[in-house]
């Protein structure tokens, strides 16, 4: 069974102002393995952010279903849906995303600490997934003292702290040199080699996008090449 | 780490953001401390000056068909509710001798000694009198006399001469409320005896607390009267007093209550402002996996703690500024007895309070904070208002006039209390405030335009920022929206209502001398009438008086309700001393001269009379049926009153004593008047004042009120300009990123300065017109609800005066208010600024 599975998803938006709405994603039927390591690509407005952002349950879809470990986020409500957040999913962003008030630690044991963990336990678990990713000596820094290659690894530090079954990253070396983009995609190659860990990612970055085993093209809200899948739908 | 911490950290890295939020309440918090206390002050005041006009508040058990009654015929009262004593009174005329003076006085009996321990009567030297031979002076009297306390007079009473100590020396304001005119205090026994008149008194005075509904208290009183006893008001005495106080009274709870909206909106804004700020910051803890409930505690936490905090400093503030207010209004009312008050819940309330409507007001901004969509959140540019927000406000704003178009029909078929208009008031406020983003906006544009060429991008920058953030902008211009229409509003009412008393009182008293009845008002009818008749003779007589008019008053019931009966001399020629509503004025004298009536337009309201009615009219036990020619304007017991010409109602009631007499004097005699009108008044036992004393005791009276109410305006443009200040703080802060950009992109401190002075002033200019439309309303709405308490129709206008000083009150205050921020918004650093989140 794969740990998550798209049915004919759909999204549409309105636009402010104007009759009209833009369809963003259509009829996308995806499954994604455990451990898999899955590039979306495509060009900007293709859809592939809104796809990422329906499969982590930011975005309810307009049709069809997301089903992550069997669980139809959909149905969900958004208590639920953040509990799935919060344990089952971790987001990478572009902009890294951390809270600038807090230190690095704290910034990667705010999910344990949101799940009610206690504040010892949830250092130790965030010191943890720090090493894990090569920063726990900057565990005290905070955010404007980092690097931006070194806010991204603490970002996918937090990503990972609360043992989730899928990371979402999005365009996660999009703000990067090439030095820190390649360190960061080996760090996620590391991640799904070692740790059999899934990882979503999207890139507009062929290179980047190459590193991961799977690859997936959007075009026009559509998907217009699986390399997983024998078969190339025609848009 | 625990969340709790997460604020914490949010504190000490933005520590002006949550500044200016506690900041916000401190003002809210300090302005209702210090607005509530004034209008204690003011309200204290007011009780001086009533008791100053009226005495303590009280009411007279007299005989209805006048003249003195068997004192044991009283039932107990000191136990009706709003009772604090009664005070038997016995007056006498007498003959005092001190040294070689001989002087006519009154005196006056009563308990002395109960009086002064129950704080009655104040005493500035000695003790009361309590023996055969003992006797309290006035002490302005004594003073005159060179008498002191242990010297001796000579008392010539009807029995006998009675030499006698002086014991004690009494406060003439004290006395002024029980024995008006009197000026010598024997022990009510004694006097009796000394009079042959045992057991007989003239009225018993039922004093009242400040705080008692007078109207309550006397028909509770009456209910436990025999017969032949009624219960009244004081005849002539609270009647203006209390109508200028009612109304003043309904002023002060209409701007404290919009205190209360301003603070609301200051401290609404405030938390507004604060979310809105961390929108990134929230959306991204939610994006984590914060549930709603989590995020919402978050920031409800935090507007308690900065609640508090700002609380505790903005009711420190409130009172340090209460105290000189208080004093100044104290000053205006000529009260200066009147220190600050300060309940002693005030303090803890105000802090409970304080975090409550910081919680409050926090609540809304929360629930968007949870609301919104995570990317939208997460986003650089705000999101833009939900549209279902616009909605709420229109549909508030449509229930908020509806209610107020009901109240006020209510109010006008006598079914709600006028105190009802502070409330619909209030809410039609509310509902203009409501409708301010709507109206702003597209003002605010406009106004735009109005921006000099060569500053073009600085306006057009300025106009964005205000349309960008409609909620916001309508908050921060809802407070100078309330301090303009308040000012307006009540600036009009003010203005309008002291015109029309000064209006009527200038018609209805037209003289240069006036002597009024001292105590002795209860010697019967016949004796009295025979006596008025001969003084008025003897004004007459004097050299340089050109004409004398009488005014008899007496209480009495029309159609079921007590009434004042005012019976007067028409002088022969010249204008009517009356106001008719809708009369000719020459029928309305033709009317009164064959015994007809005019009725206040207060009774009128009251009792449905209309010109042409019959109307049954008891006076002095006697019921007579007198037809209604006109309705006049009359502030005399609050208008309801009912008058007729002094010779008819002699006719009709046996009215014949002047308790009033208007003397006019002539071209030039004025002045020469004083002695020998002096010595009359002395013999007849009445007060004498000149008009230009009575005139300077009513336009301070008025003044004085006027002037704190001017006062606790002004306050709240003291506040808005505060809370103005500190939204465009927080804007500055929120919009730290823009400036940064701005500077980047080539915008010079100049520009940063005039783009931020430009927006606060558009947004005073546009609060300005929509205050100003709001305060003419308000000022629309307070005539139609002082119409239930008038009776009359108020004459409005537009007062220019008025309007241009709060229109650049509130330009003033936006400049002012934003002139710290734009200073700030320069010293930015722009990397700084371009990194903040």
């Amino acid at each position: 069974m794969p740990i998550l599975r798209t049915e004919r998803l759909e999204k549409t938006f309105d636009t402010s102002g104007a009759d009209t709405s833009v369809v963003a994603v259509r009829d996308v039927n995806l499954d994604v393995e455990a451990g898999e390591f899955l590039a979306i690509t495509g060009a900007s407005g293709s859809g592939k952010s809104t796809l990422l952002h329906m499969l982590g349950g930011i975005t309810r879809p307009s049709g069809g279903r997301v089903l992550l470990e069997g669980v139809d986020l959909a149905s969900l409500g958004d208590d639920d849906l953040a509990a799935i957040r919060r344990r089952r999913i971790g987001f990478v962003f572009q902009r890294y995303n951390l809270l600038p008030e807090l230190t690095l630690l704290e910034n990667v044991a705010l999910p344990l600490v949101l799940d009610g963990r206690n504040a010892a336990a949830a250092d130790a678990a965030a010191r943890e997934s720090l090493a894990a990713v090569g920063m726990d000596h900057r565990a005290s820094h905070r955010p404007d003292e980092l690097s931006g290659g070194e806010q991204q690894r603490g970002a996918i530090a937090r990503a990972l702290v609360t043992s989730p079954a899928i990371v979402l990253a999005d365009e996660p070396t999009g703000a990067l040199d090439s030095a820190n983009s390649a360190r960061v995609v080996e760090l996620l190659q590391r991640l799904v080699a070692e740790r059999r860990q899934t990882v979503i990612m999207v890139t507009h970055d062929a290179t980047v996008a190459a590193a991961a085993g799977r690859v997936v093209k959007m075009r026009d809200g559509r998907v217009a090449y699986d390399s997983a899948s024998v078969e190339v739908p025609v848009s | 780490m625990r969340l709790r911490s997460l604020l914490v950290r949010q504190w000490r890295s933005r520590p002006g953001r949550a500044l200016a939020a506690a900041a916000s309440v401190a003002v809210a918090v300090g302005a209702v401390v210090s607005t509530w206390t004034a209008a204690d002050a003011s309200r204290a005041g007011y009780r001086k000056l009533t008791e100053a006009v009226a005495g303590v508040p009280s009411i007279d058990v007299t005989a209805r068909d006048g003249g003195r009654f068997d004192a044991t015929l009283v039932p107990r009262l000191v136990d009706v509710t709003g009772v604090r004593a009664v005070v038997p009174l016995f007056y006498r005329p007498t003959l005092l001798r001190v040294g070689d003076n001989r002087l006519r006085e009154v005196a006056v009996g009563v308990d002395a000694g109960a009086l002064v321990s129950a704080g009655l009567m104040t005493l500035t030297a000695g003790e009361p009198c309590l023996e055969f031979d003992e006797v309290v002076l006035d002490a302005t009297l004594a003073k005159g006399l060179g008498v002191n306390v242990g010297d001796e007079v000579l008392f010539f009473a009807r029995r006998r001469i009675a030499r006698m100590t002086v014991t004690g020396l009494a406060d003439t304001d004290s006395l002024r409320w029980f024995a008006e005119g009197a000026t010598v205090v024997v022990d009510i026994q004694v006097l009796e005896a000394m009079s042959l008149s045992t057991v007989e008194v003239d009225r018993v005075r039922v004093a009242l607390t400040a705080d008692a509904d007078r109207e309550r208290a006397r028909l509770a009183v009456a209910e436990r009267l025999p017969e032949p006893l009624a219960a009244e008001v004081p005849v002539g005495r609270a009647s203006m007093a209390d109508d200028v106080l009612h109304s003043a009274n309904l002023g002060l709870d209409f701007v404290t209550s919009l205190t209360l909206a301003m603070s609301w909106f200051i401290v609404g804004n405030a938390m507004l402002m604060n979310v809105a700020e961390r929108r990134r910051g929230l959306s991204l803890v939610r994006l984590l996996g914060a549930t709603g409930r989590q995020v919402r505690r978050l920031v409800m936490v935090e507007a308690a703690v900065l609640g508090g905090a700002g609380a505790v400093v903005g009711a420190g503030l409130g009172l340090a500024a209460a105290g000189p207010i208080a004093a100044g209004i104290s000053k205006a009312l000529h009260a200066d007895a009147t220190a600050l008050i300060t309940p002693p819940l005030l303090l803890p309330t105000a802090i409970v309070m304080g975090v409550a409507v910081a919680v409050a007001a926090a609540w809304w901004p929360a629930r968007e904070a949870t609301s919104v969509d995570l990317l939208e959140g997460l986003s650089a540019a705000p999101p833009p208002p939900p549209q279902r927000s616009a909605r709420m406000l229109l549909v508030a704003a449509g229930v908020m006039t509806v209610l107020t178009a009901i109240a006020e029909v209510l109010m006008a078929y006598g079914l709600l209390p006028p105190r009802a208009s502070v409330v619909s008031g209030i809410a039609l406020l509310l509902a203009f405030v409501a409708v301010t983003p709507f109206l702003l906006i597209p003002l605010v544009r406009l106004l735009g335009r109005l921006v000099p060429s060569r500053w073009r991008v600085e306006g057009a920058l300025a106009v964005e920022q205000i349309a960008r953030r409609p909620i916001r902008t309508a908050l921060t211009a809802g407070v100078l929206v309330v301090a303009v229409s308040n000012g307006i509003g009540l600036g009009h009412a003010i203005r309008d209502s002291v015109d029309d008393v000064l209006n009527w009182y200038g018609k209805m008293l037209k003289a240069d001398w006036v002597l009024t009845q001292a105590g002795a008002l209860s010697v019967t009818r016949e004796e009295r009438g025979a006596d008025s008749r001969r003084m008025e003779d003897e004004v007459r007589k004097v050299d340089g008086v050109a004409a004398v008019e009488g005014i008899s008053l007496a209480t009495g019931r029309a159609a079921g309700m007590a009434c004042v009966i005012i019976a007067r001399d028409l002088p022969p020629e010249g204008p009517l001393p009356l106001e008719p509503v809708d009369a000719d004025e020459p029928q309305v004298r033709q009317a009164l001269e064959r015994g007809e009536a005019v009725a206040g337009t207060v009774l009128a309201q009251r009792t449905g009379v209309k010109p042409g009615d019959d109307l049954a009219v008891e006076v002095f036990g006697r019921t007579v049926t007198v037809k209604v020619a006109a309705l006049v304007v009359d502030y005399t017991s609050g208008g309801a009153s009912l008058q007729f010409e002094r010779a008819a109602a002699n006719r009709l009631f046996g009215m014949e004593a002047a308790d009033v007499l208007l003397v006019t004097a002539a071209d030039g005699k004025a002045a020469s008047l004083g002695e020998p009108l002096k010595a009359i008044a002395v013999e007849h036992t009445m007060l004498l004042r000149s008009f230009a004393e009575v005139r300077r005791f009513i336009d301070n009276l008025v003044s004085g009120v006027v002037g704190s109410l001017w006062s606790i305006l002004g306050l709240g443009f003291v506040v808005g300009s505060l809370g103005v200040a500190n939204t465009v703080t927080m804007s500055v802060l929120e919009k730290k990123r823009s400036l940064g950009l701005l500077r980047a992109v080539g915008m010079n401190r100049r520009q940063v300065i005039r783009m931020v002075v430009l927006e606060s002033l558009l947004l005073g200019a546009g609060a300005g017109i929509v205050g100003l439309v709001a305060g003419l309303s308000t000022a629309l709405f307070i005539q139609f609800a002082s119409q239930p308490l008038l009776g009359h129709p108020l004459q409005m206008r537009i007062r220019m005066g008025v309007v241009a000083a709060n229109l650049a009150a509130a330009l003033l205050v936006a400049a002012v208010a934003a002139w710290l921020p734009a200073r700030r918004a320069v010293r930015l650093d722009v990397l700084e600024s371009l990194s903040a989140e």
